[in-house]
């Protein structure tokens, strides 16, 4: 823009890989994925789950890699520039509003957490959260759910922000620099930096944890039921009377939908850094492949074959009904306690590997709005990075006042982090394949590619992930939505939430309303009437 | 653990790895394009 001085670009194309792997592979992935395979017949959830990822997760994606590139080349690198590209018109800039609301409200709360792996991995470094082994394991699991709440400051409004400086302060303040800091130095010096070290130290850190829970054996023989083999077996055994469920299929794709990231407004933007011919077809697979390995090859083994070692199978059962959160935070401190030796060092290592799974998805949701105050104000980095900095201060001080059951967080986490999601995915796979044109797009994705995407994809892209995506979505709205709707309104600090996101919406839409006009006065074909013409601002 | 258990373990951890593991090395030994100098296009 013209307040630019210089065209930002990946340094390397392993980069933008590993900074969109990175953004994809989150505490879902070692926390979510193991519950859902187990609840919904373990080894056979699989079919359904590799079945959503070919048909659904690999094609939005390829089509999200493409638009953002093609964006890119023609001078815009946020989703409401870029969507009005592909969309040719107004419609669908103002619809690419979601892909810039979801990770800046998703950051919101999304920090938060991030704060608390950070606060237990310092807890793990100096000793543990207090819980006694010599104690029941009932009482051990009362303890470490008391340390949750009193840390997460579920009891109470306010109480995080009135009782003096408390750990949960202390970390939250120091995750939000750190974001904040490798956002400020940009794209190359910056997330890519940042992601070429902590991709390969995770991927360590979660090799440490594997290697000890698969040696673990049976450390108790008096109940020689809980095993390593018995909890490889509690995840892995295929019931596949459950394939014939609905409910499990819809599982699978949602699991693999919100892993991928694909419609969270982040890849969109990343790859609209990538050059012309840059490979976006084996980047996005390359991408994909390394969050299934971090989902599959270690969330798949570590976090439920460690549960049933040391709370058996009834024990297990009980912690994946807790959900996700309830899983990570409470039980796996239990399950450490029962390690001995270990248990700090394990602890330390698997919150550590939390951290890193947050923080490479956090400073992806910070990205495009930045990108998009930039290019819509023409603003300089220094004073974009500002604005939306203001903006996550304020969104962040109210999670962390709004603490009380988690309704602030948890009424972004399902309107942004879940809703909003389909419709961006929805928006993003219809435009791309039925007004850019899948024959265009399928020449676009192909442009210095490496490696052939077989035919039949064209027609998957077409007509299969849309109606896949629709059906997912109706499926999800009759079960969710009508409690969520009474839940949105219910208490102070679901209102808020409710209240911040269209507040966050209404400012990116006048921001849009204002980046038009200013895109049009430089000459950007922003809606697309030359396709050959790319543009050199 | 049943026969079911490993085969499925076996066949979803070989498509992770072998898939992860052909992805990089196709990446890292195909040539990337001349990095474009700074202030080009700018």
């Amino acid at each position: 823009m013209a307040t630019e001085h210089h065209k930002e670009e990946w340094g390397s194309k392993l980069g933008v890989i590993l900074a969109v792997a990175g953004s994809a592979v989150g505490l879902g992935n070692f926390l979510r994925f193991p519950g859902q395979a187990a609840a919904n017949g373990g080894g056979a959830f699989l079919i359904p789950y590799f079945t959503a990822l070919v048909l659904l997760g690999i094609p939005i994606g390829w089509s999200e890699w493409a638009m953002g590139r093609y964006g890119g080349q023609k001078g815009l690198h946020s989703a409401p520039g870029i969507m009005g590209i592909i969309g040719k018109g107004r419609i669908a800039r103002y619809l690419g509003v979601i892909g810039v609301l979801i990770p800046l409200g998703v950051s919101f709360y999304y920090v938060f957490i991030e704060a608390w792996t950070f606060g237990y991995f310092l807890k793990y470094l100096t000793g543990g959260i207090g819980i006694d082994n010599a104690a029941s394991i009932a009482d051990q699991g009362a303890t470490a759910a008391a340390y949750y709440q009193d840390f997460t400051g579920t009891r109470e409004d306010g109480v995080l922000l009135t009782s003096g400086l408390n750990l949960t302060l202390i970390s939250w303040i120091t995750v939000f620099v750190i974001n904040v800091f490798f956002v400020f130095r940009g794209l190359s010096k910056g997330i890519e930096k940042f992601v070429s070290f902590a991709m390969p130290v995770m991927a360590v850190a979660a090799l440490i944890v594997l290697i000890r829970v698969l040696t673990l054996g049976t450390p108790d023989p008096a109940v020689p039921e809980q095993s390593v083999l018995n909890g490889l077996g509690y995840m892995w055994n295929p019931n596949y009377s459950k394939l014939a469920d609905f409910q499990t299929w819809m599982a699978a794709a949602g699991q693999i939908f919100f892993s991928l990231s694909v419609g969270f407004g982040v890849i969109i933007n990343y790859s609209s850094y990538m050059k012309k011919r840059d490979d976006v077809v084996l980047s996005g697979l390359a991408a994909a492949s390394t969050n299934e390995l971090f989902e599959v090859g270690f969330g798949g083994m570590i976090t439920l074959t460690a549960a049933v070692v040391f709370l058996g199978l009834s024990g297990t059962t009980a912690a994946v009904a807790t959900g996700s959160f309830g899983l990570g935070f409470t039980t796996l401190p239990v399950v450490f306690a029962q390690m001995g030796i270990w248990e700090n060092f394990i602890g330390a290592v698997w919150f550590f590997m939390l951290f890193l799974a947050a923080i490479t998805s956090s400073l992806s949701m910070y990205q495009p709005a930045v990108a998009f105050i930039k290019e819509g104000m023409g603003w300089s980095h220094t004073k974009s990075t500002g604005a939306v900095v203001a903006m996550a201060v304020i969104g962040t001080s109210l999670t962390l006042w709004f603490t009380k059951d988690g309704a602030f967080w948890s009424t972004l986490d399902f309107w942004v982090g879940t809703l909003l999601i389909f419709v961006m995915a929805a928006v993003q796979i219809i435009f791309f394949s039925w007004v850019f044109g899948i024959e265009r797009g399928w020449k676009e994705m192909h442009a210095g590619a490496s490696i052939r995407i077989p035919p039949v994809f064209k027609i998957v892209m077409k007509y299969i992930a849309p109606a896949y995506l629709i059906i997912i979505f109706i499926g999800f709205c009759v079960q969710n939505l009508r409690p969520s709707l009474a839940a949105a309104w219910s208490t102070t600090g679901s209102r808020m939430a409710m209240l911040m996101i269209v507040a966050t919406a209404l400012v990116l839409i006048a921001v849009v309303a204002v980046g038009e006009r200013r895109w049009r006065a430089a000459g950007i074909d922003l809606d697309d009437q030359f396709p050959d013409k790319e543009n050199q601002l | 653990m049943t026969i079911g258990g490993w085969v499925t373990m076996f066949l979803s951890l070989s498509v992770v790895w072998g898939g992860t593991f052909w992805c990089y090395k196709k990446v890292l030994t195909t040539p990337q394009e001349e990095k474009v100098p700074s202030g080009y296009g700018a």
